[in-house]
């Protein structure tokens, strides 16, 4: 949707956080990106969100509605915090599928749960979100949590997840958005240009990752915009619930 | 608001967990209950949490969209009586208490709830070590022996100041003898008056 094409004959470009690149450089820069960021993704997200995206996602657990026997793909899944959880609800009879397209990001992911001990109704799958390797009407439920701005080709995801989905079936995007308040939005920016690449570099020792983490979320679509492609794909009953502001939003729709 | 209920329910699970872990069967026994809803819906103030039992501890979620196995009504103080009280099944057969769906798996985690052993001591071990942990466990002990004897010691010092030095207080057992004597005399007063009614009745027929 936000992809920009400058006409038949030439290549399509699209946002690589504010920088224009080929779609087809894209995936590839963004899997730079994550194969960078993966071993220490998790500690990065405790210290950026000060903890917090554990509560955005106990969140999107809730309104999953998933229950016992369900099967539920986790796209982008990365250290699996949600496949965690979706193991434990859907229990013996159901199936988890963690599915990230970068494999650097799905090691992380497949180490943490089995250290866990969670393995039992898992399953570990590298899958592009906008042509997902499984049959029609599949899932229960599908969520993808801080992943869909990383992704090229929104609709075309979406659409895909649409078709795995089984009618009556969840999507849950959970995903940065656009701050409610202009305040907040001033601080927000403040603190995402120049606390987070500093933070990046004295962490992870990558400054360039953690600016793109803060243009992408800037490309990204607002609350409305998600909401409308959702429906244009065909998702019914859309809602999305603005979270610490407007900086996270879960948005909810559901197949007809 | 989403984020700070979230917050506070976060924390509290992690609290109740780390204490459900300190029983040596309570996980286990969570774990017989996986897949099973409680829901707690209480009118005033109104609030709905859902619990759900698992075998790494007892999860608590503010919304859940999936069907309920049972839920129970109640008003707070009900709500915080059978939190804290030793008998909750006295407390599940209230009359402003209902339950409705399958009880059991409610029942079954209040027994667990009630049966709780902590073993404290192994916790403090895996911080302290074992010695320390002994030792700091035999300090605790010996205090809360000597505080329950002291206790008890000074309840019945001052009952006996009370009674029969400062003669404030009726001591118990002239106590008990004033209301026996009450006992009886009401009884005799009881008896005279049908009797006397007895009589009246005759003299009229």
């Amino acid at each position: 949707m936000s992809d920009q094409r400058k006409g038949p004959e030439a290549d399509p470009v699209t946002h690589f956080g504010y920088q224009s690149v080929p779609e087809s450089q894209k995936a590839h820069k963004v899997a730079e990106v994550f194969h960078s960021v993966a071993a220490k993704y998790d500690v990065m997200n405790d210290l950026m969100s000060m903890g917090i995206h554990r509560l955005w996602k106990r969140f999107t657990i809730e309104l999953s509605g998933v229950r016992s026997g369900n099967r539920v793909l986790d796209i982008a899944g990365g250290t699996g915090d949600l496949t965690k959880q979706f193991s434990r609800l859907v229990g013996p009879s159901g199936e988890v599928v963690l599915a990230d397209i970068n494999d650097s990001m799905l090691k992380v992911g497949r180490d943490r749960l089995l250290d866990k001990g969670v393995a039992h109704n898992v399953r570990f799958v590298q899958a592009d979100a906008e042509k997902l390797p499984f049959p029609d009407n599949y899932f229960d439920c599908v969520t993808i949590a801080f992943g869909l701005r990383n992704v090229t080709h929104k609709d075309e995801a979406i659409a895909s997840m649409l078709r795995v989905l089984k009618p009556g079936g969840r999507l849950l995007v959970l995903e940065f958005s656009k701050p409610t308040s202009t305040l907040l939005s001033k601080a927000y920016d403040a603190y995402s240009f120049s606390f987070l690449p500093l933070m990046g570099k004295l962490i992870a020792n990558d400054s360039a990752s953690y600016r793109y983490l803060a243009e992408s979320i800037r490309m990204h679509p607002d609350q409305n915009t998600l909401k409308a492609m959702m429906e244009n794909v065909g998702f019914e009953r859309v809602t999305y619930h603005n979270m610490t502001g407007g900086i996270v939003a879960l948005h909810r729709g559901i197949k007809p | 608001m989403i984020v700070l209920t979230q917050a506070v329910l976060a924390a509290f699970e992690r609290g109740l967990n780390s204490v459900l872990a300190m029983d040596a069967v309570a996980l286990t026994r969570l774990a017989a209950l996986q897949g099973t809803v409680i829901a707690i819906d209480c009118p005033a103030p109104a609030f709905r949490l859902f619990l759900l039992p698992a075998g790494d501890g007892l999860h608590i979620a503010a919304h859940h969209e999936a069907d309920v196995d049972c839920t129970i009504r109640a008003p707070m103080t009900r709500l915080t009586q059978l939190a804290l009280a030793q008998n909750k099944t006295a407390i599940l057969h209230s009359d402003d208490v209902i339950l409705e769906g399958d009880s059991t798996a409610l029942i079954e985690l209040s027994d667990i709830l009630q049966g709780l052993e902590l073993d404290w001591e192994y916790e403090l071990s895996r911080w302290l070590g074992p010695v320390g942990a002994a030792l700091i466990g035999r300090f605790a002990r010996n205090t809360g022996d000597w505080t329950k004897q002291s206790q008890a010691s000074l309840q019945r010092s001052l009952s006996d100041w009370l009674a029969e030095e400062s003669r404030t207080l009726v001591g118990r057992r002239e106590g008990e003898a004033r209301f026996a004597e009450i006992d009886a005399l009401r009884l005799a007063v009881d008896r005279l008056e049908a009797r006397l009614e007895r009589l009246a009745q005759r003299r009229r027929t």
